[in-house]
C-alpha cells in the first residue's frame, strides 16, 4: 500500500485587495500524493501554483482547510514539517553577495547539518560547480545559481521537495540535467511550472490547476489515455483543398479543422472513425497522412 | 549529551546567522564606513557647540567641560546603535526580494536565533569604533573595570533592546513596507525625546515633562550615570527607575517582540518579492 506523503483538505486562500475586495488565489483544492511520487502541477500565471506550494511550505497560512504533510498538521506542527521539506520559489533562493559555499554553509548550520564540509564538496561536485563555490554567486550564470540552490535544498536530505518554477529562464541543456537530477532522487517532488514539457519528462502524475481550482488530475498513463482518446491527424492536399475542407466540417466526428500550409489539419473524437475519414478521402487526391503525437501541452491548453 | 549537543546547535544558528550578516555587510567595504562616520558627521556640531557653550557656562546639569565627552561617547555609541532599528526591517525586507526570507521561514529555525544572530552581527559591526571610541574616553576619564564590565553589559542590553525594535518593525514591513516608515517616524520621535546628545537640563520646562515620560531616555541616562558616579551600587541604589526600566526592557522586550514577529507573521506573512 503506498503511504500518502500530502495530503490536502479543502483548501482555500483568500487574499485581500485594496477596496476591501477578496480574491480567492486557491479554492477548494483536494490532492493526495504518495511518497515518492513525482507530482506536477500545471497552470497558466495566476492560477495559484506558488501559494499551493506556499501553504504546503509553510510559508504562509490557508484561509479555510488544512493539509497533512507526512503526518503532522501544517497549522499546528509546522515546525515538525519545516525539519521534513525544503522549498525552491524559483530558480534562485541564495544570497547573491557571499559566495556559494558561503551560501551552501550558512543553510547547513541552519539546517544542523553535521560534517557540512565534505558534503558540500561532494554535492558541488555532483552538480558540476564545484570550481564556483568560492566566487560570489553574482558572477554565477542563472544555471549555475540553480544548481546551486538545488544544492542547497538537496543538503538537508529533505522528505519532500517544493519546486515552484525551478527551470524558469534556463536552457535546454541545464533543464533536462535538473529534470534527471531529480528523478535519480527517491524524494517526493511537488513541482509546479507551466513548462509542460519539465513536467512531462519528470513527473508521474500530474494535475492542472486553472482560476484557483484542480481542474484534472491523475497518473501520467492516465493523461496519456485521455490524450489517446483524441486524434490529430496532417492530411496533405493540395488541390480542392477549400472543398475537402468543407466536406471535413460537416461531419460530427471531426472536432476541428485546421488550415496548414499544404494541407490541413483535423481532430478526429475516437480511433475508430478512422473508417468514415477514408471514405471521405477517396474523393481527393491526398499525398500525405500523418499523425500527430498529442502532447500535455496540447490538453493543457484546451483544459484551460 | 543532548542538552549540550541542544546548546551547540542553538549557538551554530545564531552565529550562522550572524556570519552571513557580516559577509554580506563586508561585501561593500564603505558601507561600514559610511555607517561609522554618519554618528560622527552628526554628533560633530553638538559636540562643537557644547563645547563652546560649556566654555562660557560652569555646568549643564551634570554636564560639565570636564566630562561632557562622556556624553558625547554615549551619544555616538547609541547612534551606531539605533541603526539596529533600522538595519533589521531593511535587510529582512531586501532578503524578501533576494527571496531567501522564504528560505529561511521555512527552516526549522526559531525566531530568537533570528534576533540574536542579528544582535552579534550588529556588534561586530561597531566593534572597531565602538572600542576606539571607548579605549579614548577612558584615557580622558578612567573607571573601575567593574563598571566598564557593566557600562559593556548595559550597551549590550541596549543592542537587545533595539534589535528586538528591529525584528518587531521588520515583521510589518515584510508584508507591507509602509509601515516600516511608518513606525520609523516614530521611532525617530521618541529618539528626539531621549537626550542622546543633548543635556535633559537644556530643553524647556514642557519638554523635560514629556522626556521624562520616555523610557529610551532612562536607559541611555543610566549608562552615563554609572560612568559618571564610577560606583555601581551607589548607582543602582540612587536611581531604581532607571535600572528596573533598563533590566526590565532588556529581559522582557526580545521576548515581547519574538512572540508579536510570530503572531504577526502568521497573520500578514510575506507579499510583494
Amino acid at each position: 500500500m503506498s503511504n500518502k506523503i500530502i495530503e490536502t483538505f479543502n483548501l482555500s486562500k483568500d487574499y485581500n485587495l485594496k477596496g476591501k475586495k477578496v480574491v480567492r488565489a486557491l479554492d477548494d483544492v483536494s490532492i493526495q500524493i504518495n511518497e515518492g511520487e513525482k507530482f506536477g502541477l500545471l497552470g497558466p500565471n495566476g492560477a495559484g501554483k506558488t501559494t499551493l506550494i506556499s501553504i504546503l511550505s509553510t510559508l504562509i497560512q490557508p484561509s479555510s482547510g488544512y493539509a497533512i504533510i507526512d503526518g503532522d498538521h501544517i497549522i499546528k506542527n509546522a515546525n515538525k514539517i519545516r525539519n521534513k521539506i525544503a522549498l525552491m520559489l524559483g530558480n534562485d533562493m541564495i544570497y547573491y553577495r557571499i559566495t556559494g559555499y558561503t551560501n551552501l554553509k550558512f543553510f547547513c548550520k541552519v539546517y544542523g547539518i553535521k560534517d557540512y564540509k565534505e558534503k558540500i564538496i561532494k554535492i558541488a561536485e555532483e552538480f558540476g560547480i564545484e570550481k564556483w563555490l568560492n566566487e560570489y554567486v553574482e558572477r554565477y550564470s542563472a544555471g549555475m545559481k540553480c544548481k546551486l540552490t538545488l544544492c542547497r535544498i538537496l543538503l538537508s536530505n529533505p522528505k519532500i521537495l517544493f519546486l515552484d518554477e525551478p527551470t524558469l529562464g534556463l536552457d535546454i541543456k541545464t533543464t533536462n540535467f535538473i529534470i534527471e537530477k531529480l528523478k535519480e532522487s527517491d524524494k517526493t517532488v511537488f513541482i509546479s511550472s507551466h513548462n509542460m514539457d519539465v513536467i512531462e519528462k519528470l513527473c508521474n502524475r500530474i494535475a492542472f490547476i486553472n482560476l484557483s481550482k484542480i481542474i484534472k488530475m491523475g497518473s501520467k498513463d492516465e493523461i496519456s489515455k485521455l490524450l489517446q482518446k483524441r486524434i490529430r491527424i496532417f492530411i496533405g492536399i493540395i488541390e480542392n483543398k477549400k472543398k475537402l475542407r468543407y466536406d471535413l466540417e460537416q461531419e460530427d466526428f471531426i472536432t476541428s479543422v485546421i488550415d496548414k500550409e499544404n494541407g490541413l489539419e483535423i481532430e478526429l473524437l475516437e480511433r475508430n472513425n478512422y473508417n468514415r475519414l477514408f471514405s471521405i478521402f477517396q474523393k481527393y487526391e491526398i499525398i500525405k497522412i500523418q499523425e500527430i503525437d498529442l502532447s500535455v501541452e496540447d490538453l493543457f491548453l484546451e483544459l484551460v | 549529551m543532548i542538552k549540550r549537543d541542544k546548546i551547540r546547535r542553538i549557538f551554530s544558528k545564531t552565529f550562522a546567522i550572524a556570519e552571513k550578516n557580516v559577509s554580506i555587510q563586508i561585501r561593500f567595504k564603505y558601507y561600514m564606513l559610511w555607517r561609522w562616520f554618519l554618528p560622527v558627521i552628526t554628533l560633530l556640531m553638538p559636540i562643537i557647540l557644547l563645547g563652546k557653550f560649556l566654555e562660557y557656562s560652569t555646568s549643564i546639569g551634570p554636564w560639565t567641560p570636564q566630562n561632557y565627552m562622556i556624553f558625547v561617547f554615549t551619544g555616538y555609541s547609541i547612534m551606531i546603535m539605533t541603526s539596529m532599528i533600522d538595519y533589521i526591517p531593511k535587510s529582512l525586507t531586501q532578503e524578501k526580494y533576494w527571496k531567501t526570507l522564504p528560505a529561511l521561514m521555512t527552516a526549522p529555525f526559531n525566531r530568537f536565533y533570528l534576533l540574536f544572530g542579528y544582535i552579534i552581527s550588529e556588534f561586530i559591526g561597531i566593534l572597531i569604533p565602538f572600542s576606539a571610541f571607548l579605549i579614548v574616553i577612558l584615557i580622558f576619564f578612567p573607571i573601575s573595570i567593574l563598571t566598564l564590565i557593566v557600562i559593556i553589559l548595559m550597551f549590550l542590553g541596549m543592542g537587545i533592546i533595539f534589535s528586538g525594535f528591529g525584528l518587531f518593525l521588520g515583521v510589518f514591513s515584510i508584508s507591507n513596507e509602509n509601515f516600516l516608515y511608518v513606525f520609523n517616524i516614530l521611532v525617530r520621535i521618541i529618539f528626539w525625546f531621549s537626550c542622546i546628545s543633548y543635556p535633559f537640563q537644556l530643553f524647556p520646562e514642557p519638554i523635560q515633562s514629556i522626556i521624562n515620560l520616555n523610557p529610551i531616555y532612562y536607559l541611555i541616562d543610566i549608562i552615563r550615570l554609572t560612568w559618571l558616579e564610577n560606583n555601581i551600587i551607589v548607582t543602582f541604589l540612587s536611581h531604581p527607575i532607571h535600572v528596573s526600566i533598563f533590566i526590565g526592557s532588556s529581559l522582557i522586550f526580545p521576548i515581547i517582540c519574538v512572540y508579536v514577529f510570530n503572531i504577526i507573521y502568521k497573520k500578514l506573512g510575506i507579499t510583494g518579492y
